[in-house]
């Protein structure tokens, strides 16, 4: 305790030289921080919008093999799949059946290649909730031939609402067809993923892929969150596999972002062939589809690492030579210390006291000011229209710091702190008390 | 009134009897598919030729491509080098079966890949790698006689007799003196017009058959995008084995 004591009034004396000390503490604790902060919550901001873009937290795709051995994307009954929901009691918010087209939406003489979601506006109010119209109404859609595009792509086209476009596909079977839409509303420009915000009337997009009416592609389960979506996708799938032909979940997960059928429209996957016949499904989440993400935040937990082990080798350099210069100003001091009984390891971990406090203020200190950067970036709204908005929570940039990763940095920071204290303390600590007593400044 | 009556008995027996006249003359259309489809069909034989196409779309400038093609259909194989745009001059392709080996000429190295992994990662569709045949893959849903030009013609409206066929519809016009098209008009499943092929009557003679020196490919929903294919050097005589091979692909890039 007299140590500790003694080691904080050391600090208290040298204040310019502690603040200075544990301000660059600070800041390298700040930048880690905040990385850490976004990538935290990266992954789930990004599963949350697109759980709302692609209509669902856990999804079942329906494949049907052709007489002629072509697999065509197609649920017929989904009898079998809603009883199975109903079962396993799943609390599902919203059930979304979609089929996506894609094909090269064509007007005058501009044509772009896109995917179109084909929704059925009258029982899906989940998507009229969330999406934002930048120009028309969903009521427009009552035109079966309705489509909403982004501002992006309307653009690119030259399309006005009101215009007939033309949108070239294939059928499910792989023949070719051509449908007429109109632009009836655009939504804001949401960078990347405008490619993906095409939508039409599931009923005429059937049509055009050459499927009956109540048929559809993909039934999409929305959760009431993000919690819990792995564990529900293997109950479905355990209790689905009972009473139909289920694709091997493992081989679903080899296949990320490369299976078949719409969802991959969104990947650029492609097919995936093997020996079935008759009526399969093949159970994914989010995380399937969103493998890439996972990579990203990989990557961005590497980077923060590696911010942390740069910044703090510097910081280590300066508190080495802070402490080495300490060493030398108070050589008297601790000739008196050790003339009056104090032991080599008490000379020794007063230093590292000293290097720990200086730490863990530094820690504190930095962890406060990330907060309150974190808290003021997160006040300002960037809108539901920026290009930004899968990365934003409700229009606003969100902050994660995982408690674990918190403490592997303070970890990290202080056996840093620690091993750049410990040479200078360990000279210090063997210093001969009669010659340290003799030295002059 | 009842004269009347009779002579409008007499008019429909002669209508009938017109009709079922006419009906018993009707061309056997199937056969004449089978020979329009004959023309392209060397069955064994191996086949060779140059194929140069010329593109044309209202905002870019025309681009051409020219490929040296040689086919033996029986071993499924298929060799095609590039000799147009100067840019890709040298690349050649090479398929056996399902494998594919590409030949780069700048780096002189092969890659491999299957057709399913082709197909996966281009625009292409499976019905694009599978030839067309108008008669197995289309019955004759209704038939006309008219002119194209000088020529007369039957023009022929063509049903898929499946839904795994590119285009549900055809519209074709065959020469009544030749099984030779002139035009073909392919139609979407919602009976739109996609796109026009005219086969200009100008022809090779190889191996007894009759084959196209031309076509012309109008794209109808992209309106001034047109293509101009010309075969040309065309062979049927037989190829050196070493043809399908890659070493071959390496020699025809020098």
């Amino acid at each position: 305790m007299a140590l500790a004591t003694i080691a904080f009034k050391n600090l208290n004396r040298q204040k310019k030289r502690t603040i200075l000390l544990g301000g660059a503490i600070a800041f390298g604790v700040l930048i880690v921080t905040l990385i850490d902060g976004f990538s935290g919550a990266f992954k789930q901001n990004v599963s949350e919008n697109f759980a709302d873009i692609a209509a669902g937290h856990i999804f079942v795709e329906g494949s049907e093999k052709t007489a002629s051995g072509k697999t065509l994307t197609v649920i017929r009954d989904d009898t079998v799949l809603t009883d199975v929901l109903k079962e396993t009691g799943i609390p599902a918010q919203y059930l979304s059946k979609r089929s996506i087209a894609q094909g090269t939406l064509i007007f005058e003489s501009k044509k772009t290649q896109l995917n179109i979601q084909g929704v059925d506006f009258g029982n899906e109010r989940y998507l009229t909730e969330r999406l934002v119209l930048a120009h028309g109404s969903f009521a427009a859609m009552s035109d079966r031939q309705g489509l909403i595009l982004s501002e992006q792509t309307a653009t690119k086209l030259n399309a006005q609402i009101g215009d007939r476009l033309l949108f070239q596909l294939t059928t499910v079977t792989g023949q070719q067809n051509v449908g007429d839409m109109v632009l009836v509303a655009t939504t804001p420009d949401t960078g990347l993923l405008s490619g993906f915000s095409a939508y039409a009337n599931l009923s005429y997009l059937n049509e055009l892929l050459n499927l009956g009416n109540g048929e559809y592609q993909t039934l999409g389960i929305y959760l009431p969150s993000l919690a819990g979506m792995d564990r529900y996708a293997t109950t479905y799938y355990d209790a689905l596999r009972l009473k139909a032909n289920v694709k091997d979940r493992s081989k679903t997960a080899d296949t990320q972002g490369t299976g078949f059928g719409p969802m991959a429209a969104f990947m650029g996957g492609g097919t995936t062939e093997d020996t079935w016949t008759g009526v399969r499904y093949r159970v994914f989440t989010l995380d399937d589809l969103l493998s890439s993400v996972q990579q990203i935040v990989n990557v961005l937990n590497s980077v923060s690492i590696g911010i942390l082990i740069v910044l703090f080798v510097i910081i280590m350099v300066g508190i080495l030579n802070t402490f080495r210069m300490t060493m030398y100003e108070r050589i008297r001091e601790i000739g008196t210390m050790r003339a009056l009984g104090m032991l080599r390891s008490g000379v020794r971990n007063l230093f590292l006291l000293e290097a720990l406090f200086l730490a863990l203020a530094g820690v504190v200190v930095g962890f406060a000011a990330a907060g309150l950067v974190m808290g003021v970036l997160s006040l300002f709204n960037l809108g539901t229209n920026s290009p930004l908005f899968i990365l934003l929570r409700a229009g606003h940039l969100s902050f994660h710091v995982p408690i674990a990763q918190a403490i592997e940095n303070i970890l990290i920071i202080a056996a840093l702190t620690l091993v750049a204290a410990y040479f200078p303390a360990r000279a210090a600590a063997r210093l001969s008390p009669a010659l340290a007593l003799r030295t002059t400044k | 009134m009842r004269f009347s009556i009779k002579w409008v008995l007499v008019l429909l027996t002669f209508v009938v009897l017109g009709a079922t006249g006419a009906a018993a003359e009707a061309p056997d259309f199937a056969a004449m598919l089978k020979a329009v489809d004959a023309n392209g069909d060397f069955g064994s034989q191996d086949y060779s030729a140059m194929f140069t196409i010329v593109t044309q779309k209202p905002t870019e400038k025309d681009s051409v491509m020219q490929v040296k093609l040689f086919r033996r259909d029986n071993n499924d194989q298929m060799v095609w080098i590039m000799q147009k745009p100067e840019a890709q001059k040298g690349q050649g392709f090479l398929k056996v079966d399902e494998n594919v080996w590409m030949y780069d000429p700048e780096s002189g190295k092969y890659s491999h890949s299957t057709m399913k992994e082709t197909i996966q990662n281009s625009k292409a569709k499976s019905s694009d790698l599978k030839k067309t045949s108008y008669g197995d893959d289309y019955t004759v849903a209704a038939w006309e006689e008219g002119m194209l030009g000088k020529y007369p013609i039957y023009l022929l409206t063509l049903k898929a007799k499946s839904d795994e066929v590119s285009y549900p519809m055809l519209k074709l016009s065959i020469r009544k003196d030749k099984p030779l098209a002139l035009k073909e008009e392919d139609y979407s499943l919602t009976a739109r017009l996609m796109r026009t092929v005219l086969f200009p009557p100008r022809y090779i003679d190889v191996a007894g058959k009759t084959v196209y020196s031309q076509m012309l490919i109008e794209d109808n929903l992209n309106p001034g995008e047109k293509s101009q294919l010309t075969i040309a050097d065309v062979s049927v005589a037989k190829l050196p084995d070493a043809t399908f091979s890659k070493a071959f692909l390496g020699q025809s890039a020098r």
